[in-house]
C-alpha cells in the first residue's frame, strides 16, 4: 500500500502558511524574537522564543469559538484549514467516515491551564469558566479539526512530548495500510510559550537565551517555539482516483524506545527508530541523501544524534546532508515533526537541503555534514525526519520525491 | 448612565443576548422568550450560570442539589426570578 502526501498547513514562528514557513527556511530566516505573550517575561531568565508573530486571534475566530479553542487548537485549525483546502477535499458521504484525524500534541491547552490555576490559586477566584475542561484536554485540537470538517472516522491525540506529531504521522500511516481509512489528516499542535512553562524549561536548563545553533561546538540549547503543521496523507490509489496533486511519498516509518533516561538521549535507541524506518521502508542506508535532524542545539542531543548516525549509516554517513531546521523555525515540541515534514517535502520537491543556520564553529563530536548556513542544491531522492522525545521516545519517517 | 442605575434584569438580559443565537435578533430576548427557541442551548446555559454568579457574586446551585424544586431556566423571567432569589438570600 503506498501511502502519498496530498496536503500541507502550516503556523510557525515563520508565518502563518505553508508558503512563508518554506520560503523562511530556504533563507534562513529566524523566527526567534522576545517573548510577546508573557506579561510576566522580565521575570524569566529565557526571554527569547519562537513565537507565532504578531498573532491576532480574532482575526480568524468568532467571540464563541475563543470561548471554545485554547491557542494549541486555534493553530491546528488554522493549519488544517490551509491543508485542507490544498488538498481539496471534501468530507462529504463516505469519505467522511474513511478520513481519520490523529493529531499529536506535547501538553494540550497549556494557556487554559495557567491561566486557570492562576485564577484560582493566585487570584483566588471562587469559580471557573465552564469550558475549562474541554478547552484544555489534549484531545481538543483533534476534536475541533473533526468537527470544523465533518470528519467522522477513528480520531485521537497522541502524547510524546517532542516526537508527538512523528508518531501521529506513524499511527495515520498504519491505519491507511490496513485498509481501515481512504485519507487521514495528522500532525500535530503547540503552543506553551507560557509563564509557568517557560520557567519549567528554564530549570532544566536546555533552552538558550541568546540563539539555536545545532551541532556547532558554541551551541546553547534549544529555542522554544510553537506552531502547528497538518499533513494530509492518503493512500496513491485514492488519491490517483480524485486526480490529487502529490507532494510526495510516505516509504515508511520506525519508532523506538530508549528505556534510558527521562531526559538523556540514547544512541541506542535513536540507532534502532532510524534502522526499523530504513526497514519498513525496504531501504538501503545508501538511498538516502537527506535527513532532517531532530538536532535540538543542546549539548545532549546534537552528539547523540550524530553518533547515532554514524552507526546507522556507517561510510555513507559522510555523504550524508544532515540539517536542523530548528535553527530556524525553533522547536515547536508537538508540532515539530509536522513542521519538519514540510521542510522535508519542499527539500524533495525543490531538489535544495534547507541549512543549519548559526553554525559558528565545528565541533570534534559532531562531525557530519550539516548544510551550514546556507540551502544547497543537491539530488534528494529519499530523506528522513528525526524525532526523539524526552521520555526517550523516538519516531523516523521516510520520505520519497514522489514519481509514477 | 451610570452602572447603578441599570437593573438586574437589564443585566440578566443584557447576558442572555451575548449567548442568542448568531441569526436571532436581540430584540427577541424578552421576559417570556423561551431561551431554547433562542438558540441557547445547554452549554450555554452552564456559562450564563457563570457569568451571572460572578456578576451577581451568588452561588447557583446544581438542581439536583436543591430540595423539593426544581430550578428552571426556561425563559428569561427564570433566570430573573432564580438570581433575585439569591441575591435576597445572601
Amino acid at each position: 500500500m503506498r501511502i502519498v502526501i496530498t496536503g500541507m498547513g502550516a503556523v510557525s514562528s515563520l508565518g502563518y502558511d505553508v508558503d512563508s514557513f518554506i520560503e523562511g527556511i530556504y533563507a534562513g530566516k529566524s523566527g526567534f524574537r522576545a517573548i510577546q505573550q508573557i506579561p510576566e517575561v522580565e521575570q524569566l531568565r529565557v526571554q527569547i522564543a519562537a513565537e507565532v508573530p504578531d498573532y491576532d486571534e480574532t482575526e480568524h475566530f468568532n467571540k464563541k469559538q475563543l470561548a471554545l479553542y485554547d491557542r494549541f487548537t486555534q493553530f491546528q485549525l488554522l493549519s488544517a484549514r490551509e491543508a485542507v483546502a490544498d488538498a481539496k477535499l471534501e468530507f462529504t458521504g463516505l469519505l467522511a467516515e474513511r478520513t481519520s484525524v490523529v493529531m499529536g500534541s506535547g501538553i494540550g491547552g497549556q494557556t487554559t491551564q495557567e491561566q486557570n490555576y492562576k485564577r484560582i490559586y493566585h487570584d483566588k477566584a471562587k469559580r471557573l469558566p465552564p469550558l475549562t475542561v474541554p478547552k484544555l484536554i489534549p484531545n481538543a485540537a483533534a476534536s475541533h479539526v473533526t468537527m470544523e470538517f465533518g470528519i467522522k472516522g477513528p480520531s485521537f491525540t497522541i502524547a510524546s512530548a517532542c516526537a508527538s506529531s512523528a508518531h501521529s504521522m506513524a499511527q495515520a500511516c498504519m491505519m491507511l495500510r490496513t485498509g481501515l481509512v481512504d485519507v487521514a489528516l495528522t500532525g500535530g499542535s503547540e503552543a506553551c510559550i507560557t509563564y509557568g512553562t517557560v520557567k519549567g524549561w528554564e530549570a532544566l536548563r536546555v533552552v538558550s537565551n541568546s540563539t539555536c545553533r545545532p551541532f556547532s561546538k558554541d551551541r546553547s540549547g534549544m529555542i522554544l517555539g510553537e506552531g502547528s503543521g497538518t499533513i494530509i496523507l492518503e493512500t496513491l490509489e485514492h488519491a490517483r482516483s480524485r486526480g490529487a496533486k502529490i507532494y510526495a511519498e510516505v516509504l515508511g516509518f520506525g519508532m523506538s524506545a530508549d528505556a534510558g533516561n527521562i531526559v538523556q538521549p540514547s544512541s541506542d535507541g535513536a540507532v534502532r527508530a532510524m534502522q526499523a524506518a530504513l526497514k519498513d521502508a525496504q531501504l538501503n542506508p545508501e538511498d538516502i541523501h537527506y535527513i532532517n535532524a531532530h538536532g535540538t542545539g543542546t549539548p545532549q542531543n546534537d552528539p547523540s544524534e550524530t553518533a547515532a548516525i554514524r552507526a546507522v549509516f556507517a561510510s555513507h554517513a559522510d555523504k550524508l546532508a544532515v540539517s536542523s531546521t530548528k535553527s530556524m523555525h525553533g522547536h515547536a515540541l508537538g508540532a515539530a515533526a509536522a513542521l519538519e515534514t514540510i521542510a522535508v517535502v519542499s527539500a524533495l520537491e525543490r531538489q535544495v537541503a534547507p541549512p543549519t543556520m548559526n553554525f559558528t564553529e565545528a565541533d570534534p563530536k559532531c562531525d557530519l555534514d550539516y548544510v551550514p548556513n546556507k540551502a544547497r542544491p543537491m539530488e534528494i531522492e529519499v530523506a528522513l525526519n528525526n524525532s526523539f522525545a524526552f521520555g526517550g521516545l523516538n519516531a523516523v519517517l521516510a520520505f520519497k520525491r514522489f514519481r509514477d | 448612565m451610570s452602572e447603578q442605575q441599570i437593573t438586574p434584569q437589564e443585566v440578566i438580559i443584557g447576558i442572555l443576548r451575548n449567548y442568542i443565537g448568531e441569526d436571532i435578533d436581540a430584540e427577541k430576548v424578552t421576559l417570556e422568550a423561551n431561551l431554547e427557541d433562542l438558540g441557547i442551548d445547554s452549554m450555554d446555559v452552564v456559562e450564563i450560570i457563570f457569568d451571572l454568579e460572578e456578576t451577581f457574586d451568588i452561588d447557583v446551585p446544581n438542581p439536583g442539589d436543591v430540595e423539593g424544586g426544581n430550578i428552571k431556566f426556561n425563559t428569561a423571567q427564570d433566570v430573573i426570578n432564580i438570581v433575585k432569589t439569591l441575591i435576597d438570600q445572601k
